[in-house]
């Protein structure tokens, strides 16, 4: 019964709508007592994300895995971490998942494997072996010299030796993660069946990691190559031909137009990540000018029907800074990384809550203006709440804590002796389990999450917010950021003050003359908009989204 | 077929359509299967309504060339027989299955059929008060709770309930769905409800005596709900950490909506109007709780009106849950006093409904006594590890009362405005009551 057929209404479109909720299992909650999130665990803490209104997760890999790069160094694409339990374990938490109107995606790395991978040792061992040519080796480290290094801070090479085969193997990451050879038809066959797989098992659809890498070609960078966007669109046909209302989420963290690339003509991904929007809206709210988020959704192509964003505030990775200019990353690390801790390659390794100085107006304003973009917004766990960061714990870990659950021993997270965690739980003063956790937050009706709960339950009632067309106004104030939302007959007007003081503004609403603005949390009606320019101020840091409604009055 | 205006109006003017406060801008037949071609020819229908917001909703509709072949109940015999014979028949997009429980589906021929009156959200036909087919309108993907929980308790030979006779349901493009349920129909049961109000209005003690016996039934009915733990859908679960906080934190975002909404134009509402703050201050009070016992799955619409009174014993009705919820909503496993709550705020409002409708005078603490003897009929059978116990079984009481009383304020001012001084006047008590220590 792990099919989301029994439970789902057919909806190929299910994606535009979804508020995504990306969670660590190793994070998120320990059901055998073992120091280490699972499967189990996570079974147990559906209600609580039914509850949020989630309706897609998204888990990080789950894979037998070294670990040495949080999962993402896979070993065996077709097995579970026995950390996070077992195959039946995933197949029991998607069904009740998709009981509960939950849908699953899962993280798949299609680029390389981890080094401890049966398919690269043997091909190092065995060079004429039947894996032999599944990874892409060199006689010299000089090829390919035009692509970038990606893990600035580890990695000297794209290149790295191997003295047992006697020579050089590529890798676009670390030098444990040895690409794959998608020249090899074989490759990109197992890799269906890798694919094939996890969606017999009932999986709803895949994020597709580091995709822009999976060729190599000479005189190239080796990203966005055509023979990529090739492979994906036979992925794509593979998924659409034998399932249904299953997605590929893209993370290729490049330009917009770059990016737009990966959707295709609506015949590659469903969904891909914009990446520059996300340090614009830091950048706007620091800056206290909408300019850059303005900006940048003026240069974000339009994407094909049946084809959508993936917005996000923070993730489990750094806050990246790739796609910004280099005054613009200046800024950034200038103003959210003033301790050389907090940076981390091309990026910055803090969460929202930390990043924003724990300002509560300033965590609300950023979520609103996200969920008020085109796109599905994409939560990271422990967000809801307001889980800081530990900058003392190396890479990424520092964002990767356990979720704070209650203010008992270890956060709730786990029963498990302290020192058997997998990582320690917060306990500072201002972000430990025992000032934040899901429990007391639930328990005020003030909180963030109870905020929260209540943005997304708003959000769920207006598919506009999901679907509609995208119109920004540009008020002479240039601190407010405001735009209009529009899908069959629900219109939304949405303003948002990014600016620490009281603002006035003036919108020219005029298309909207005789109609009745309602605030959407209080529906509270405002004024009847007129001729004349509309008048609203907003408190610092605060918006208002309206439902633009026909007087029936007259 | 007709145009989509009249569709429209058709739909939204019937009495199951849910959202009557919303406005419908479009309809549609998403999906239909012919169930017998020969005059005169009948149809099941999947009709989609969008909503100006651009949602929607899927319902049933059962037609003869018109709309609604079941405003003439002698049509769907065809159902009945569909049933027996365990057809399979082809829509456009998927397939309409007709299920017969085994041999409990007579094979004589049906008579005499008539459609149910008192029925809300759903269309129910009796026929020859041999069988009781329910229709389901509003069709929600998976399977419906009521199927899922007259199939649990069927099998287990529990024998307060009216037994599942057959179903059918539909599998396509759209959705998986069941659209019906057949049942045996109690005969000669008297409805709890109008008992009550009869009770009430003639002071007689019989109705009050007989609650014991309810309770009995309900801690019987929960502890076979929660008895099979090799079943995932029904095993019980305990409570976790945070279910407490959930629960608290859905109820009291329901008092908050329910009071930003308050329409102005309503004199019933006037004893709470304003009070938002001190009905949330109380379930913060009512909350602090220690263990919450387990949660199962439960009948979740429970209260008289859900009962027969037939040959001395009750039968218990309606396990689809509370109509306005979503589907997963309803499936969800909750504490068991939830519907323990339901039944004691059925009292409450059978009391003031006799008391508003009638002009009764209510005997002198006719509820507590109701309570009281319902209480003591369900410690008895409930098996006791669903439930916590002392004060903190008092104060979920509590908590799940006011959930309902909110719910069933939502449900008057949509459906029956007439109706609003009844949970209005249960709030009001609650907020003057004593919090259990």
């Amino acid at each position: 019964m792990s099919n989301a057929d029994n439970w789902f209404e057919r909806d190929p479109l299910w994606f535009k709508t979804s508020v995504f909720y990306e969670i660590h299992m190793r994070a998120f909650f320990d059901g055998n007592d073992d120091g280490s999130g699972d499967f189990r665990g996570l079974t147990d803490k559906l209600d609580y994300l039914q509850w949020l209104g989630v309706d897609c997760i998204w888990l990080l890999p789950f894979y037998p895995s070294p670990l040495r790069d949080g999962g993402y160094d896979i070993a065996d694409f077709f097995g579970i971490n026995p950390d996070y339990g077992t195959v039946d374990d995933f197949k029991h938490f998607v069904d009740q998942a998709h009981q509960r109107g939950m849908r699953v995606i899962a993280d798949l790395v299609m680029n390389h494997t981890s080094a401890d991978h049966p398919w690269f040792q043997a091909s190092r061992t065995e060079p004429t072996g039947p894996y032999g040519d599944w990874y892409v080796w060199g006689e010299d480290d000089t090829r390919w010299s035009e692509a970038r290094i990606i893990f600035l801070d580890t990695e000297p090479s794209n290149w790295t030796w191997d003295p047992i085969r006697g020579q050089y193997y590529w890798h676009r990451f670390f030098s444990h993660q040895p690409d794959l050879n998608y020249d090899n038809p074989e490759v990109q066959e197992q890799m269906l069946n890798v694919l094939r797989f996890w969606l017999d098992l009932g999986l709803d659809g895949f994020r597709l990691d580091a995709v822009p890498y999976l060729y190599e070609r000479d005189g190239t960078n080796g990203e966005n190559l055509p023979e990529t966007h090739a492979f994906l669109r036979r992925v794509r046909a593979e998924v659409d031909a034998r399932y249904k209302d299953r997605i590929l989420l893209a993370e290729a963290n490049q330009w917009p137009a770059d990016v737009v690339a990966y959707l295709g003509d609506g015949d590659e991904c469903h969904m891909a990540f914009h990446f520059p929007v996300m340090p614009r809206m830091f950048m706007a709210m620091r800056r206290e000018d909408a300019l850059p988020l303005v900006e940048i959704l003026e240069q974000t192509p339009p994407i094909p029907d049946g084809t959508q964003w993936g917005l996000f505030l923070r993730n489990h990775d750094e806050l990246t800074l790739e796609m910004v200019t280099d005054e613009e990353r200046d800024y950034m690390y200038e103003e959210y990384a003033k301790d050389p801790r907090m940076k981390l390659n091309l990026g910055i390794r803090r969460r929202l809550a930390s990043l924003l100085d724990n300002g509560r107006d300033e965590i609300q304003l950023m979520h609103a203006i996200l969920f008020s973009l085109p796109g599905s917004p994409v939560l990271y766990y422990g967000d809801e709440i307001g889980m800081g960061d530990n900058i003392f714990l190396g890479d990424r870990d520092g964002v990767r804590t356990p979720m704070q659950w209650t203010g008992d021993r270890n956060g709730g997270f786990s029963r498990a002796d302290f020192q058997q965690l997998y990582l320690p739980p917060l306990m500072d003063p201002v972000y430990g389990f025992q000032a934040v956790n899901v429990e007391a937050q639930l328990r005020q009706p003030n909180s963030l999450l109870r905020w929260l709960h209540r943005l997304i339950a708003l959000r769920k009632d207006h598919p506009v917010f999901g679907l509609g067309t995208y119109e920004a106004l540009r008020p002479e104030n240039p601190r407010i950021f405001a735009h209009v939302r529009n899908y069959e007959d629900d219109t939304v007007l949405c303003v948002h003050n990014l600016a620490r003081s009281a603002q006035a503004v003036e919108l020219d609403l005029s298309r909207w003359e005789g109609f009745i603005p309602e605030e959407m949390f209080g529906r509270t009606r405002f004024p009847r908009i007129g001729e004349l320019p509309y008048l609203l101020t907003l408190a610092p840091r605060g918006f208002f989204w309206f439902q633009l409604r026909k007087d029936e009055g007259e | 077929m007709t145009d989509e205006r009249a569709l429209i109006d058709f739909v939204t003017s019937q009495r199951w359509f849910g959202s009557k406060t919303r406005e419908v801008t479009h309809a549609s037949v998403v999906d239909s299967a012919v169930l017998r071609d020969s005059d005169p020819r009948l149809e099941v229908q999947l009709v989609e309504t969008r909503f100006d917001t651009g949602t929607h909703e899927t319902y049933q509709l059962v037609t003869n060339g018109g709309f609604d072949a079941l405003g003439d109940p002698r049509q769907v015999r065809e159902l009945v027989h569909l049933m027996r014979s365990g057809a399979k028949l082809p829509a456009a997009d998927g397939v309409v299955e007709f299920d017969a429980v085994h041999g409990d589906v007579q094979a004589g021929e049906l008579r005499e059929a008539r459609v149910v009156t008192a029925e809300q959200s759903n269309t129910s036909i009796v026929f020859d008060d041999e069988l009781i087919l329910k229709v389901f309108r509003r069709l929600e993907a998976g399977i419906n709770p009521e199927l899922e929980l007259l199939r649990f308790l069927t099998e287990r030979g529990f024998a307060n309930i009216a037994q599942l006779a057959g179903w059918y349901s539909y599998a396509g493009k759209q959705m998986t769905a069941t659209l019906g349920i057949l049942q045996r129909f109690v005969v000669g049961g008297e409805d709890g409800w109008a008992r009550a109000l009869d009770a009430v209005a003639s002071g007689d003690d019989a109705f009050v005596d007989s609650l014991r016996g309810l309770g009995e039934v309900t801690g019987r009915m929960h502890s076979i709900l929660g008895s099979d733990p090799s079943d995932p859908n029904f095993c019980p679960e305990a409570t976790s950490t945070e279910s407490l906080g959930l629960l608290t934190a859905t109820v009291d975002e329901e008092i908050e909506n329910i009071f930003k909404d308050l329409p102005e134009d309503v004199p019933e509402l006037e004893p709470i109007r304003g009070r938002g703050e001190e009905v949330r201050e109380r379930l913060r009070l009512l909350t602090n709780l220690g263990g919450a016992g387990r949660v199962i799955r439960h009948h979740g619409d429970f209260h008289l009106g859900q009962t027969l009174w037939s040959q001395d014993d009750w039968v218990i009705l309606d396990f689809e849950g509370e109509p306005a919820r979503s589907l997963p909503e309803r499936r969800r496993k909750r504490s068991p006093l939830r519907d323990v709550a339901g039944m004691l705020r059925s009292f409450a409002y059978a009391a003031s409904a006799a008391e508003l409708l009638r002009g009764a005078d209510v005997p002198p603490g006719w509820e507590t006594r109701a309570r009281d003897e319902f209480l003591a009929g369900y410690r008895a059978t409930v098996e006791q590890s669903l439930v916590p116990s002392g004060a903190a079984m008092d104060k979920l009481l509590k908590v799940f009362e006011l959930e309902k009383a909110v719910y069933e304020l939502r449900y008057e001012l949509n459906n029956r405005p007439d109706w609003v001084g009844i949970p209005v006047a249960g709030i009001v008590r609650m907020l003057e009551e004593e919090v259990p220590v």
